[in-house]
């Protein structure tokens, strides 16, 4: 990793870096019907000692 | 009359019917219930009218199990008893604590709460109580309960002129019973220790063992012992079933409106399960007490807020930044489950200056009541957020299943069972009247007559009971 990134130009490592947000958008997402049923949003759940509701979540 | 020594009180030749140790809010209300009725009543109580080292030395015992106070710090042996420093938190025992729990074995009395409820008035009268106020569920699962700061009635300081007066009531200072004598159907007699030295021996129609929730256990095993069994008969269940309030801050809650609630004067809030959830959820009686935290408390909380849920985080810093309350500490005193193995034994090898054992207690919380603390922050998180009221943090220590902290509240100083009151006499030591099974002139009054804890503050439903024991001990005296 750490050789190819020495032979990058510092051009090409921003615009990569750039880019990473977007790299998701290229990932198979998984098709909507197999997703099974949306989680529902006043569903409790505990997220670090947190009683929180699911829509709560970031 | 009040006496400073029992040689005074002798040569005031006066004659009791009944005899009562200890002047606590349970000994001090049955001695003015039964003056009331025109008995010739008598306190023996082992302290002065001041706290003193020397009389203190005699309450000092060990534990063995869970971290607990010492137990020369945790009650006072003075006139008055621990209502010297009490501070006063005033609820009865719900309902329900006085009914058989089907999960959990050995709970319900033989005896309901509407027997005591008479009482009520009289209790509010002695402990300067307002109006008493029913719950209110907040959800299914919640009800807010009132849990009255009330002025903490300093016993020996309320009642002590008029005791004073009284030509009935004696209270006999500095003179502490060391052992009650008895044939397994009577107390013969009482042996008294006055002055750092042996008084001699005292006889009286009926005998009150009122001496505290840890010291009505040790005074009634050592009898016993020294006795062949002949003060309670039946002994099985003596010094057993000893329960307290553990305490622990369980967690935080930030609040969208803190005036949802209603506060008391101190501006905290009480919570309690309804029945309904106990039953579903299998757990104990609790109490989530809600106060405010203070301005760094909350700011953490916002910062560990803000990993899981910025929208709230920041909602939450708006509200402090314009100074609105939005935060609360919860503590958690719940109801133990009662276990025979919670015992108060008498030491084998250290005795207090008049030779009599000094206390072993033997107490540790249990897996069901872990239970009950995090099932409790997860109703109470879980109502917050159906009424759209907040969230709740539980501790971390909880969440982890980690081991109680050393350096919290611990527990409430309320010192229950070992005398508990039941019908089965393997498993209780008295009967619904207090009267101990099997003895025809020998009864208890105090908290170690309770055979569930339930979740609130013992003194008001001692109170109760000891009201409800004058009125009985009345009518059977004067028969
Ligand atoms: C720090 C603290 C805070 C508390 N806060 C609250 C609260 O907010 N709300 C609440 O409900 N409860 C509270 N309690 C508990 C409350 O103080 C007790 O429930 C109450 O005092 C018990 O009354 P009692 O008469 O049964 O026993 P005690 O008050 O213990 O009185 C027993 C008396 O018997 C005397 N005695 C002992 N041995 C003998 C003997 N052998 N012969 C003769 N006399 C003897 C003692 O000197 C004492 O005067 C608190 C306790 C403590 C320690």
């Amino acid at each position: 990793m750490s050789f190819i990134i020495k032979k990058m130009s510092r051009r090409a490592l921003v615009q990569a870096l750039i880019a990473l947000p977007a790299l998701s958008l290229f990932r198979k997402l998984p098709d909507a019907d197999a997703a099974g049923p949306k989680p529902d949003p006043n569903e409790i759940v505990e997220v670090g000692g947190w009683i929180l509701k699911r829509s709560d979540l970031a | 009359m009040i006496f400073d020594s029992y040689e005074a009180y002798r040569a005031a030749n006066f004659t009791p019917k009944v005899c009562i140790l200890g002047s606590g809010p349970a000994g001090m209300t049955i001695a003015r219930k039964l003056g009331a009725a025109g008995i010739p009543v008598v306190v023996m109580e082992a302290g002065p009218r001041e706290f003193s080292d020397d009389s203190q030395d005699f309450y000092r015992g060990s534990t063995v199990g869970d971290f607990y106070f010492d137990l020369d710090i945790t009650r006072l042996r003075f006139m008055g008893g621990s209502s010297n420093h009490w501070a006063g938190w005033c609820r009865v025992l719900d309902k329900q604590d006085f009914e058989p729990k089907a999960w959990v074995p050995d709970t319900g009395w033989p005896i309901a709460r509407t027997d005591i409820e008479p009482y009520l008035p009289e209790v509010r009268d002695i402990l300067d109580l307002p109006a008493l106020r029913p719950d209110m569920p907040i959800s299914d699962d919640i009800r807010w309960v009132q849990l009255i700061k009330s002025p903490a009635v300093r016993f020996a300081e309320k009642f002590g002129d008029e005791l004073d007066k009284a030509t009935n009531i004696a209270v006999v200072l500095n003179t502490c019973a060391t052992e009650l004598a008895g044939d397994g159907r009577r107390v013969t007699g009482a042996r008294l220790w006055s002055h750092g030295q042996d008084a001699g021996s005292f006889s009286a129609d009926y005998f009150i063992v009122c001496t505290g929730g840890l010291e009505n256990s040790r005074l009634l095993l050592w009898s016993n012992q020294r006795s062949n069994g002949g003060v309670v008969p039946n002994a099985t269940a003596l010094g057993r079933y000893w329960m307290e309030h553990p305490t622990f801050e369980g967690g935080n809650a930030i609040l969208a409106d803190y005036n949802a609630f209603e506060v008391d004067a101190v501006n905290e809030a009480f919570f309690s399960p309804t029945l309904a959830a106990m039953e579903r959820l299998q757990i104990m009686n609790f109490g989530i007490r809600l106060i405010e935290t203070p301005y760094p408390g909350v700011k953490s909380l916002i910062a560990d807020l803000a990993c899981t849920a910025p929208s709230m985080a920041e909602w939450m810093s708006y509200q402090l930044s314009q100074r609105l309350r939005c935060a609360a500490q919860l503590y958690v005193a719940w109801e133990q489950a009662p276990l025979a193995s919670n015992q108060i034994e008498l030491s084998k090898t250290d005795v207090d200056h008049a030779g009599v054992p000094r206390i072993e207690l033997h107490w540790k919380k249990s897996e069901l009541e872990h239970r009950t603390l995090l099932e409790g922050l997860r109703l109470f998180g879980a109502t917050l957020i159906e009424k759209n009221l907040g969230r709740v943090r539980i501790a971390d220590w909880i969440s982890n299943g980690q081991d109680y902290p050393t350096n919290d509240e611990t527990a409430g100083h309320h010192h229950m069972g070992g005398t508990r009151m039941g019908t089965d006499i393997s498993k209780s030591v008295v009967d619904a009247n207090c009267k101990v099974h099997g003895m025809d002139n020998l009864y208890v009054g105090g908290s170690s007559v309770f055979c569930t804890s339930g979740q609130c503050n013992p003194t008001t439903t001692i109170t109760a009971l000891a009201c409800r024991l004058g009125d009985h001990l009345s009518k059977v005296v004067t028969a």
